[in-house]
């Protein structure tokens, strides 16, 4: 108020020519109608005459030129001019401009504005992601940022999503980015050790709720992310969460229930019951044929072996004229129920339509020296297998205080506990639902015994349990409560001089429980088991940092940073372990007979010093250098120490007089990068030769050596280079960036395999390279803009390729997608390939005449016959393994579309992917030549099949001789990976202000998401949402996902 | 201003602070390579991990046992996909099947002995040695010689048939990454292994010594190796000492079924420890691979039970006491006949009593055991001429049998020994090895599998000249080690 005192004061002595009069009124956003508190207003034209809006957003100004023109900017917002004339009640609309060339975003150690930074970075806003139903922001990013994929192994509530930006850079260590939430790093990816025991995951980014996000900046070049040194090489996320705005306190309420009713695609879907019957009668009745026997002998041998598996389901088998066409299903009639006809419907059972709910209640404000930013929510996912949930509830503080006049202190304090009910996801268990109902439950298999209605508590089958019964005599649960406080010190020396200091403690207790009772498969030998397991994963973070800032004649802008930053990680983990319980009503270690305990600690420490200067002139011309020196006690003594750079250009042509002219172009800029980062190896001690001590024998410790260890064990570097150019046209209304990356990562940590006779298969060396290239768009535009009616439309796409230029002594390294510890798809690593390449044998298809499996030979051998010309074999094991194809897609991102008219709006946001293939780990359970006969087959395969029918069929026939499986892993289960799916649809309806302020309601907004409900794949059979493998396996798809929410703020 | 002071005063302090201190962070379970032997105590430290290592599923905890008996013609399918039917299958190429954790797990044991053996020497030279410390150099090379006894084994041919031929790398000190080792003549691993018999030795106690290796062990493992050598002198000389030491003796009729429900007993000379929560292999367990499906279990899946042949030569007297192991197995469900296939030595006992742990899968593996050495002096002397020997050798084993008459001088035939060893030895992993060694032609049940599966990689009867006989090198060990790439056994 004082100030505009000052200009009222300064208004009355300029005396002026012109009428004056009083202005009052007030402006809004047109966003959400909300008031606008302290947005500039200033005559133009008139240097000292202006005010500010309050904090509801009006304004007066007392002696206005009736003719003056009024310019209003405001951070955020487009600046616009509104001419007075001789109005004295002029109320302002100010349209957000998220595109905005001057907007701030957050990036390493800092801010930076758009228009200016130099690096490769893209921003993702809250308004991106917020109605959205997810647990973990990462999974609404889809599609959103060039370079950058986001894949989700499971569709389990509350596993863990994978994010690869710019490709793949490492073998051995990891490909996870590294994430920053307020300026420091923390903890990624699954924590706990479930994984040991059932296969599932956490993901401890889901402790961070979704709705308390401001940004999410992704820094993909050097010169974005080199500041982070050895962690960065594979990309940085920003994180920033939500602080008060300047204004009365806003009270925020948003609650939101979604409905998960089916899944999004077809996945494997089963055969029917009376197809499964034909189908295992075909299976033996071919073997039969192939040994030489009668109609008769063999048709006798196949129903036998039908008789036999489900006579104690309640079912019996005849074929009069022997063969299929005669095959009846019958009911027993010696029991309590006859099931003639009637079939189990496992998928009833084992599935639910799934239910989504969260909650939200923020409040938030700021006034000049205190802002604030609290929340709490609620939400509660249920997964579509009936024991897999997720909850959490969330709290969080986020303060910013000025004491005094140079000293800044701020507080974030996130509190977060999640409980997570899982569910198997890895092949090799008889605990995954998914797999059970699409592989191992028959529909002629039932929950009870025909005979007398007891609980049937046999195995059925291969592998197939009664769920309905099991589900009872199990439990799992892990629980995550994580506790993050930073604490931040700002001092302003001066203006151009900052000190900022930030304390961070990232504590992460997870527990995790499991439990089977004596009747259950996995503990019947030792009459019940539990473990209790404790996790506590702790991170400190201290870095301090001095910016100086300062702009000389009005041209020269120059910004130099220095700081350094220690980090200790400290990893704590106990379990206890209980068998031979007494009774199945108490699941604790304590009643156990035998127990059994471990607990020990890991932990890496780094130190760094960190630099970074920057030059701009005019406006024009832009110039920044980075320098980071880590150390990490993840290396031995000589290799510790590592140097990251990087030095960065731009060029805003669009500020170059020649420009002037050319009104059609708003903004023009080349920007380029060169530099150099790191990432450290994923173990903690992997340099050092180690005796361990995990063998005891008969009670006494036993140990023994654990590796052969490479001493000077060094970083992983990455060198990239980034060139870009960026637009605007038509005033912004059409932006875009077309951007070049290549970067090369040498030294690449790899798992050399060593001869097995040293004890041991594989040292860890520093020796491959990688490179990854590729092209990256990103174009956005407003196609309709006026103050009704707003359609928008962005688009993403990114080429990238990534291969493996060198290796150990050149050999090839062959290694399986580790998802699941299930080895499922096999990869090659070779020089000048992909470093997604599948390899395995190449399937000729099927014989028309026999309905025989052919393989291409691919070696030297005496080839059976010829395909397409090429040499070719019936016998598998006499071909050779080549590389089949590329995981990696050649061209993948995301588009949306907004089209907003008042308060209603439509959003539209699809991904794609474009060539490529997928590997479908599961074709040899389901689809399947006779080996698996005790499972059930899919639909496709029962459609596909060989029979002297269908003799151009795409797969052989199913006959029962061979005792093995031989199409594990070959072209067979490879497919086209393009899809196209609208990934997000969203339709919200703000009530108009006019009602609502009545009600003293500032805003209130319904709205509808629907999240994978279309879906256009190039192979049908599966959702073609893979893991970052490219593999689909037997982790549970997604679903399609319907949410209804509400919003409303005081 | 003065926050400002104490912040900067404590960056200063910081950053003074020895980096190099900071950056050390030492693992918790695990101590430096260099300094973890340096006692006797330290040393029996890593001997239990050894004995924990050999312990292992791809090792005498399932694999290696399974091996022997599944590819020797007594056990048989009744399903397929279970398990380990590769074995029995003889489906076998370098990159599928190779059952490359033979190879690897007992190599990672030898690196374990050679480590535990260099350790040693150090202390010795630097004048540190004990009699304590030098029993475990007498355990150290005693195992080395039953590792590369099995390596060779499965990798080459019998010594009998062509010892020239190639047998398996010698390591025989810790080797470092680059190591590509070639493999040694069978002769030249057997040279080894008699070596280091010898050279353990003197150094082992004479007591019974339960769950490791004393020095009857090692002559155990000697008298073997000379069987396998032919060698007949010194195998009877061998088990001889044995015999004679009276330290072990045999299961009488009334105890050998008992003799399952107990651990280390008066026949065991090694058997290696199963302890629950050390190597219990629970529901992968030998117990579980033996059992009659879903017997007990859900899980028992059936893997392996006798073949019609063992039950035909078992059944030349319904009476034989070795009948009380074994228990009806699935069969019955088709034919409605009781068949005593399956075998429940590592469940303790039909009713799963265990060995007296508590479970009935943490049952110990009785790696060698006075009926064997019996019947190895049997063999032994029979081939050296000394029928009447050789007859009172056999008929204390065969007199489990009751109503079998017992050899005689005149009618012993080494047809008879064999027969007993199966008989006597089922499930313990000898009879393949014992087919080859003594060119015999083995026979396959595979008309038993219901009902009807063709096997499609070995004929019904086979005998040591096919080459699957023994093991290939893995595509892996050939990509890896230069050495032996151009050594792949012959067929593969």
């Amino acid at each position: 108020m004082k100030k505009s005192l000052f200009f009222a004061l300064a208004v009355l002595i300029t005396t002026a020519a012109f009428a004056q009069s009083r202005v009052t009124g007030k402006v809004t956003s047109s966003e959400d109608g909300s008031p606008l508190p302290f947005v500039t207003i200033l005559i133009q034209g008139e240097r000292g005459l202006g005010t500010n809006t309050d904090i509801d957003g009006n304004f007066i100004l007392e002696r206005c030129p009736s003719d003056a023109i009024l310019v209003l900017s405001y951070v955020g917002f487009t600046t616009i001019q509104v001419p007075v004339e001789g109005r004295n009640v002029i109320n302002v609309t100010m349209n957000p401009d998220a595109l905005a060339l001057e907007e701030v975003m957050v990036v390493a150690y800092g801010t930076a504005r758009k228009g200016t930074y130099t690096g490769a970075a893209s921003v993702v806003k809250s308004e991106a992601i917020k109605d959205v139903p997810t647990l973990s922001f990462e999974n609404a990013l889809n599609g959103k940022v060039a370079g950058m994929q986001i894949t989700t192994n499971s569709g389990q509530a509350g596993s863990v999503s994978s994010i690869r930006v710019r490709g793949i850079g490492s073998m051995n260590a990891s490909n996870e980015p590294l994430y920053v939430v307020d300026g420091v790093p923390v903890s990624s990816g699954s924590t706990g050790q479930m994984s040991g025991y059932i296969y599932s995951t956490n993901n401890v980014m889901s402790t961070l709720n979704p709705q308390d996000i401001e940004s999410i900046t992704v820094l993909k070049d050097a010169a974005a992310s080199a500041l982070y040194g050895s962690r960065a090489a594979n990309g940085v996320i920003l994180v920033t969460t939500k602080t008060g705005r300047l204004g009365r306190p806003v009270v925020n309420f948003k609650a939101s229930v979604g409905i998960t009713p089916s899944f999004a695609t077809v996945n494997f879907d089963i055969a029917s019951p009376e197809q499964q019957v034909e189908l295992y009668y075909e299976n033996f009745w071919n073997a039969g044929k192939y040994d030489g026997k009668t109609d008769e002998a063999s048709s006798k041998s196949a129903l036998s072996q039908l008789n036999k598996r489900f006579n104690k389901h309640g079912y019996y088998f005849t074929a009069d004229d022997n063969t299929v066409n005669s095959l009846k299903i019958l009911g027993m009639t010696d029991g309590k129920e006859n099931r003639e006809g009637k079939y189990y419907n496992w998928d009833d059972v084992l599935f639910r339509t799934a239910i989504y709910q969260t909650y939200d209640l923020s409040v938030s404000g700021a006034s000049d020296r205190t802002s604030y930013y609290s929340s709490l929510s609620y939400t509660k996912e249920q997964g579509r297998s009936t024991v897999n949930d997720f909850s959490r509830i969330a709290g969080r503080v986020n303060v910013n205080q000025k004491v005094g006049k140079i000293i800044e202190f701020s507080t974030n304090v996130n509190i977060s506990k999640n409980v997570q009910h899982g569910f198997n996801d890895t092949r090799s268990t008889g605990g995954n639902y998914f797999m059970q109902s699409r592989n191992l439950l028959w529909p002629l298999y039932w929950p009870t015994d025909y005979k007398t209605g007891d609980p049937w508590t046999a195995r059925y089958g291969s592998y197939a349990y009664n769920q309905v019964y099991y589900n009872n005599e199990w439990e799992n649960e892990s629980n995550v409560l994580r506790l993050s406080a930073n604490e931040t010190l700002t001092v302003k020396f001066m203006p151009e001089l900052v000190l900022k200091s930030v304390l961070s403690f990232d504590n992460t207790e997870t527990k995790d429980h499991i439990y089977y009772s004596a009747n259950h498969f996995n503990a019947s030998s030792v009459k019940g088991q539990v473990h209790e397991m404790s996790t506590n994963v702790q991170k400190i973070v201290s870095s301090t940092t001095l910016n100086y800032d300062k702009e000389f004649a009005d041209k020269h802008i120059v910004n130099v940073l220095v700081g350094w930053e220690a980090e200790d990680n400290q990893t704590n983990y106990q379990r206890s372990s209980g068998t031979n319980l007494p009774t199945s009503a108490l699941h604790t270690v304590a009643t156990a007979g035998v127990l059994d305990a471990s607990a020990y600690y890991w932990g890496s420490t780094m130190l760094s010093f960190l630099s970074r200067a920057e030059y701009s002139y005019d406006g024009r011309y832009y110039l920044s250098g980075s320098f980071r020196r880590d150390g990490s006690s993840r290396l031995g003594s000589n290799t510790r120490w590592g140097n990251f750079w990087s030095v960065a250009g731009s060029w805003r042509i669009n500020n170059e007089a020649f420009m002037k002219d050319i009104t059609m172009i708003s903004n023009l800029r080349l920007r380029g990068s060169y530099g150099v980062n790191g990432t450290l190896p994923s173990s903690n001690y992997g340099w050092r030769a180690l005796t361990s001590y995990g063998n005891k024998y008969m009670e006494d410790p036993g140990g023994g050596v654990a590796n052969i260890a490479d001493a000077n064990l060094s970083w992983e570097t990455s060198y990239t280079w980034n060139a870009a150019l960026e637009f605007g046209l038509f005033n912004n209304r059409l932006n875009g960036t077309i951007e070049y990356f290549n970067r090369d990562s040498k030294d690449l940590l790899q798992s050399v395999p060593i001869s097995t006779v040293t004890g041991f298969g594989s040292t860890l060396k520093n020796i491959g390279e990688i490179n990854n290239h590729g092209l990256e768009i990103e174009l956005s535009g407003d196609i309709i803009r006026t103050s009704d009616l707003r359609w928008s439309a962005g688009l993403t796409g990114s080429w990238i390729r990534s291969t493996v230029t060198k290796l150990y002594g050149g050999k090839d390294i062959y290694w399986y997608d580790p998802t699941g510890d299930d080895a499922r798809a096999k990869f090659v690593y070779r020089e000048g390939e992909s470093t997604l390449a599948l390899y395995g044998l190449e399937w000729a298809g099927v014989e028309d005449e026999t309905g025989k499996n052919v393989w291409f030979l691919n070696n030297d051998s005496e080839a059976d016959l010829t395909v397409d010309g090429r040499p070719a074999t019936y016998n598998y094991s006499n071909a050779s393994e080549v590389i089949l194809g590329d995981a990696h897609p050649d061209f993948f991102g995301g588009f949306a579309t907004d089209l907003s008219w008042k308060g209603l709006s439509i959003a539209l946001n699809f991904v794609y992917k474009i060539g490529g293939y997928t590997y479908n780990a599961v074709g040899r359970d389901v689809n399947d030549d006779g080996y698996y006969w005790e499972r059930i087959m899919s639909q496709y395969c029962y459609d596909n099949r060989w029979t002297p029918e269908n003799k151009t069929a795409k797969y052989p026939q199913r006959v029962a001789i061979d005792m093995e499986d031989v199409n594990q892993k070959s072209s067979r289960h490879m497919n086209p990976a393009d899809y196209l799916r609208l990934k997000n649809v969203t339709v919200s309806y703000t009530l108009p202000r006019t009602w609502t302020s009545k009600i003293s309601i500032q805003n209130a907004r319904i709205y509808f998401n629907g999240s994978n409900l279309w879906t256009l794949a190039a192979h049908k059979e599966y959702d073609p949402e893979v893991n970052e493998y490219g593999s689909r396996g037997w982790e549970i798809p997604l679903g399609k996902t319907f949410t209804f929410g509400l919003e409303f703020s005081f | 201003m003065k926050k400002i002071n104490i912040l900067l005063a404590a960056i200063c302090v910081v950053l003074t602070m020895s980096c190099e201190g900071f950056l050390d962070v030492k693992p918790s379970n695990s101590a430096a390579a260099e300094t973890s032997i340096t006692t006797a105590a330290d040393a029996k430290v890593i001997m239990n991990g050894i004995m924990s290592k050999m312990t292992s599923s791809s090792y005498y905890g399932r694999n290696f046992i399974m091996y022997g008996d599944a590819k020797g013609g007594d056990f048989a399918l009744r399903s397929q996909g279970r398990g380990l039917d590769a074995l029995y299958t003889f489906n076998h190429s370098p990159s599928s099947n190779s059952y490359s954790g033979y190879w690897s797990q007992i190599y990672h044991c030898l690196a374990q002995v050679n480590n535990l053996l260099v350790n040693i020497q150090k202390i010795e030279d630097a004048g540190n040695s004990t009699s304590a410390l030098l029993v475990y150099k007498g355990q150290a090379l005693t195992l080395r010689a039953l590792m590369y006894f099995d390596l060779v084994r499965l990798y080459g041919k019998p010594y009998n048939m062509d010892k020239t031929a190639l047998g398996v790398p010698l390591a025989l000190e810790p080797l470092d990454a680059s190591s590509q080792p070639s493999r040694a003549t069978v002769e030249q691993v057997y040279t080894q292994i008699v070596k280091d018999l010898t050279d353990g030795a003197p150094l082992l106690n004479k007591t019974k010594t339960n769950g490791y290796i004393n020095y009857y062990a090692n002559r155990a493992i000697l008298a073997r190796a000379y069987l396998y050598m032919e060698n007949w002198g010194g195998a009877l000389a061998a088990a001889e000492e044995i015999i004679n030491s009276k330290v072990y003796t045999l299961y009488t009729n009334a105890n050998w079924v008992s003799s399952w429900t107990a651990q280390y007993n008066t026949e065991s000379i090694f058997e290696l420890a199963m302890l629950q929560g050390e190597s219990d292999l629970e529901e992968g367990s030998l117990s579980f691979y033996l059992r009659r499906l879903g017997h007990g279990s859900t899980s028992a899946m059936g893997w392996f039970m006798a073949s019609d042949y063992w039950i035909q030569r078992m059944s030349q007297d319904p009476d034989d006491i070795r009948w009380g192991i074994m228990d009806y197995d699935e069969s019955y469900k088709d034919t409605g006949v009781y068949r005593f296939g399956s075998c429940y030595k590592y469940s303790g006992s039909t009713t799963f009593v265990g060995d007296g742990k508590g479970s009935s899968t943490a049952v110990n593996i009785k790696v060698i055991r006075l009926s064997e050495i019996y019947l190895i002096a049997a063999e032994a002397a029979l081939n050296s001429n000394s029928k009447d020997k050789a007859v009172n050798y056999l008929n204390a084993i065969r007199k489990r049998s009751p109503n079998l008459a017992p050899a005689t001088a005149t009618n012993i035939t080494s047809d008879m020994i064999l027969d007993e060893r199966s008989k006597e030895l089922f499930a313990e992993g000898h009879r393949f090895f014992d087919m080859m060694r003594l060119n015999k032609t083995i026979t396959f049940n595979d008309d038993f599998i219901y009902p009807m599966v063709v096997i499609t990689h070995r004929e019904k009867t086979i005998d040591r000249t096919f080459y699957k006989t023994i093991l290939p090198i893995s595509i892996d060990e050939m990509n890896a080690n230069e050495g032996v790439r151009s050594q792949q056994n012959p067929g593969y």
